[in-house]
């Protein structure tokens, strides 16, 4: 569908602004996109964009995080209605967690956006925009998705907005059998599971100048874990007021409060007991203000200033911990010529443990025809220390008794290992043999920062859309995990140090073309290059070494060419989509394809890094979808479709003779009858 | 035709000094020895004797060493080429004429070849749960039989987990290790196997309190150990150098921790801890020679 004029966003400038006029790269997911496609989850549509998929960790079945301009999932933040999500698990958030049967648009923006939005922000933004009741009499929803796996997914919803009143209420029901990915597993990669999303939400206009806007949201979801139990809980409760003083001039007030819980407890089926038990507790609070004042119809100032406390109570750590972090943010949206737009900004971050943070960024369009324009931008991306790497006090009793120790309490844990005698000493001296000297542990760390450069050009006429946009993002201070000294039993303790430097580097193209008035089509790609510098570095001026299957695992010496860059990075990303509507008949059908490149999951020859002889590679693949719709009557509508049309398996690099490890579940038909009122 | 020409006048005048020479025993000037190049080196080595009045003729000279006739490449009123015969042992290089040997002052030392091997499958487990820390007895390797070993005293390396110990220094204090009673020693080196040509320049660790000669842990010593994939990789590009029980030198690449090698080995299912290594041994008292056979 190429693109209205009409379409606004707001997670670009925290403003409306239109999204044509934009000197930023933003992809924005429309209501009807994600009703054609017939899928019910954040996940499944953004996977469908260009230059974004949800990518797997090395395990395959294990966690899928977004991945944007090969940005990996820990740098993306994620929003609903501007207020930050939590709970993430070891840095990825799961967005199978979001229902989008509420939503009237997902906007992202691709690129730093720590100017606006503070920390994670550094690989871009998702913005989950739920729908404005709009009429008078009550309308609302009921439908039911069933789909293979014993999918089932209910969803009513009910609006109605009366003089000063709205309200909106959503309940999503999604129950499913799950599936497996790994033959041997008899714990199945997905686990049957429950989950309930439950949002309400009002609006009242006081008048016409002050308005009030309060949300809540609820999710459920309980895992059917074969002996033991597992649930995640989430909490959202938003409260804005918006405040016009003048035609010009608008504060808006915002209280939020968010809650996420997991609770894992695994029993042994035969004497039942405890054999995991695992909780992890976060709660963010956050008190905001903005302000926004208009000078003139292009060119706007905005600022704001927000109090974050976050804590987190987690089965790892020796007790509750807290964050506590301030910020402020300006920005200018300005003209200063004809035809060229402006926006300059910058937030302050000041954080309880780690260094504060300025992150500035500029960026500009300039139409040099009504149709064509350049643009680009420059801007700086921070992530603070999470939680994880300030508090995690972990001993893997289970897996050779290695230890992990948070910046915050390594220099606690390092002294009770040496007092309990568990360090390695030097042989002739006697004195604790560590890699770092003693006095520098638990010295505060920086947060993880990048600088991300957008360039491009778009063109535009009244059934094409084509852009174009080079990206470059090169991140320094990024957390590692290091040695810091040797058990005698030679199990590894380890600590959080910053080390890697890593870059990438890609070009993104996106095409639309209204072919006639009722079908659309569209193809996006994108080319990615993702290294990590130091590595690249090395190779270039020394080479390495690596392992040759072909001649019985003998070392050979490698060179830069050999180096295939960072895990789970595809060179090539790829989709094309045919959407087709017939009004008079209340139809609509549409076919949608995804690829991507190989790419590997994780080093294995022990070198250190992903090359060539790495045998952990998983193969390109497409995927297929499709679903059709027509209207019955006047008030139904019935949507059948296929994702991975085609039956796609693959298979992990991981698989052996007697245990296949797939990468995808294959076929999923679907069903769904939709009765609007 | 100038060549041709040239060529006949001068085997002429050869055949009539060799016709002449066979009259008049006086003409022929006592030979001397001087030295010989190499002074050691195993069955098969070129070696170059020095000297002055050579006779011309390959077959006019006999030469043995230890003994054994050596078969001769080539003759020069200087030089005389030959190669070690099988069977030579250490011994004087004697050349004789018409009658007449001559010995060198030192012996030619023969040496035994450089042994190059492949370890296949030394299983060296670990009788400790899993997360305790390693017990048992570790699996001793000699170089010199090129085989696993019972002998308290005979062995120069000894596998345990991942875990490995020379047979020189002392005892690190680690549950049931074996007794360090021989000179070993160990050096990693960033290299291809081939590479490793000598040990002539490298220093040696030893075992001792708290501490083995190739350090234990992930990325310290000789492996990395991937624990999403629950994979022990022996780095790639490094040699480990050995000095053994009795101060011989050998080179090791290990290849693989896992039962028969595989490519790609699989975490949760291969047998473990199970080496594969090549090893290049040279078995002559202080030779530091390590060349790998192409």
């Amino acid at each position: 569908m190429v693109e209205n004029l009409d379409e606004v966003v707001v997670t670009a400038t925290r403003t409306l602004r239109q999204l044509s006029s934009l000197p930023l790269p933003v992809t924005l997911i429309s209501k009807k996109q994600i009703e054609r496609t017939g899928v019910t989850r954040l996940n499944e549509i953004l996977d469908e964009q260009t230059g974004i998929i949800m990518a797997p960790d090395a395990t395959i079945g294990g966690g899928l995080g977004v991945q944007i301009q090969g940005i990996a999932s820990d740098y993306i933040l994620i929003l609903i209605d501007g207020v930050p999500i939590v709970g993430r698990l070891s840095g990825n958030l799961d967005l199978s967690r979001f229902a989008i049967g509420n939503i009237k648009q997902v906007e992202v923006v691709k690129g730093p956006s720590s100017a606006l939005f503070g920390s994670e922000a550094l690989g871009g933004v998702i913005n989950i925009i739920t729908d404005r009741p709009k009429t008078e009499k009550i309308s609302g929803r009921v439908s039911h998705r069933a789909a293979t796996f014993n999918t089932q997914n209910t969803v009513v919803s009910i609006n109605q907005s009366k003089d000063k009143l709205g309200y909106s209420i959503f309940l999503d029901r999604l129950s499913t059998d799950g599936y497996n990915l790994v033959d041997r597993e008899e714990r199945q990669t997905v686990l049957p599971n429950l989950n309930y999303t439950f949002n309400s939400r009002v609006f009242y206009d006081f008048s016409e100048n002050l308005s009030v806007f309060a949300s809540g949201r609820y999710f459920l979801r309980d895992f059917d874990e074969p002996s033991g139990t597992s649930e995640q809980r989430e909490g959202n409760a938003q409260l804005r007021v918006d405040h016009k003083l003048s035609k010009k001039t608008t504060f808006e007030y915002e209280l939020y409060y968010t809650n996420y819980l997991t609770n894992e407890q695994i029993i042994d089926p035969i004497d039942n007991e405890i054999l995991f038990d695992s909780e992890f507790d976060q709660k963010l609070f956050r008190p905001e203000v903005r302000f926004n004042h208009t000078f003139s119809v292009s060119n706007t100032l905005t600022a704001g200033g927000g109090y974050n406390f976050e804590t987190l109570d987690r089965s790892l750590f020796a007790e509750e911990v807290s964050l506590d972090s301030q910020y402020i943010f300006a920005q200018y949206d300005f003209e200063p010529l004809r035809n060229l737009n402006i926006i300059v900004g910058a937030r302050f971050d000041n954080h309880s443990v780690y260094n504060s943070q300025l992150s500035p960024k500029i960026s500009a369009r300039f139409a040099i025809t009504p149709e064509f324009a350049i643009k680009g931008s420059v801007g700086s991306g921070f992530k603070a220390p999470d939680f994880r790497q300030l508090y995690l006090d972990f001993t893997n009793a289970l897996g050779g008794n290695y230890s992990v120790f948070g910046k915050e309490v390594e220099r606690q844990g390092i002294q009770r290992l040496i007092d309990n005698d568990e360090i390695t000493r030097d042989p002739i001296t006697n004195e604790v043999l560590l890699r770092v000297p003693f006095e520098t542990l638990g010295e505060p760390l920086n947060a993880e920062s990048s600088v991300g450069y957008n360039a491009g050009f778009d063109y535009r006429t009244r059934n094409f859309k084509g852009e174009i946009n080079y990206f470059r993002n090169d991140f320094k201070d990024l957390i590692d995990t290091e040695i810091l000294a040797t058990k005698t039993i030679g199990a590894n303790v380890f600590g959080y140090v910053y080390r890697e430097s890593v870059y990438t580097e890609g070009l993104e193209v996106n095409l639309q073309y209204a072919l006639m008035e009722n079908l659309d089509l569209s193809a996006g790609y994108q080319l990615l290059y993702a290294f990590d510098k130091d590595i690249k570095r090395e190779l270039e001026e020394n080479g390495a070494f690596a392992r040759d299957p072909n001649r019985n695992n003998q070392t050979i010496r490698i060179d830069r060419d050999a180096y295939f860059g960072l895990v789970n990075r595809s060179r090539h990303i790829l989709n094309a989509k045919v959407f087709y509507e017939v009004p008079k008949w209340g139809a609509n059908a549409n076919v949608r394809v995804v690829y991507r490149s190989k790419f590997g999951l994780t080093d294995e020859n022990g070198n250190g890094f992903l090359d060539d002889f790495d045998n952990t590679f998983v193969d390109g693949y497409a995927l297929v979808n499709l679903s059709f719709g027509k209207k019955f009557f006047k008030h139904y509508q019935l949507q059948v479709g296929a994702n991975n049309l085609l039956d796609f398996k693959g298979e992990s690099p991981f698989s052996s003779l007697d245990n296949r490890i797939l990468i995808n579940p294959g076929i999923q038909l679907f069903g769904r009858i939709n009765f609007e009122f | 035709m100038k060549t041709t020409l040239k060529l006949f006048t001068l085997l002429f005048a050869l055949f009539a000094f060799v016709g002449c020479s066979d009259d008049d025993d006086a003409a022929v000037q006592e030979f001397t020895v001087t030295s010989v190049s190499p002074e050691s080196g195993p069955v098969g080595t070129e070696i170059t004797i020095t000297g002055t009045n050579f006779p011309a003729d390959v077959s006019a000279v006999t030469l043995t060493i230890g003994g054994v006739t050596a078969s001769i490449t080539s003759v020069s009123s200087t030089q005389i080429v030959a190669v070690v015969p099988a069977g030579a042992s250490t011994g004087a290089i004697s050349v004789t004429v018409d009658g007449t040997a001559k010995s060198t002052s030192s012996d030619f030392r023969v040496l035994a070849e450089l042994v190059s091997g492949t370890m296949e499958n030394l299983f060296a487990p670990s009788t400790s749960n899993f997360g305790e820390p390693a017990a048992g007895p570790f699996t001793k390797f000699s170089f010199e039989t090129g085989d696993v070993t019972d002998s308290d005293t005979e062995w120069d390396i000894a596998f345990r987990t991942t875990t490995i110990a020379v047979n020189g220094g002392a005892v690190t204090g680690t549950n049931d290790e074996p007794e360090r009673n021989g000179s070993g020693g160990a050096a990693i080196e960033d290299a291809l196997f081939s590479e490793i040509t000598s040990a002539d320049t490298f220093t040696f660790a030893v075992d001792g309190t708290g501490a083995f000669a190739i350090p234990t842990g992930s990325d310290n010593g000789w492996y990395n150990y991937n624990f999403m994939t629950n994979i022990v990789s022996p780095l790639p590009g490094k040699i480990l150098v050995f000095r053994t029980h009795d101060g011989k030198y050998a080179k090791v690449e290990i290849l693989s921790y896992y039962q028969d090698n595989p490519t790609s080995p699989d975490g949760f299912a291969d047998p473990a801890r199970y080496y594969t290594f090549n090893y290049v041994y040279n078995p002559n008292d202080g030779e530091t020679d390590l060349t790998s056979a192409e």
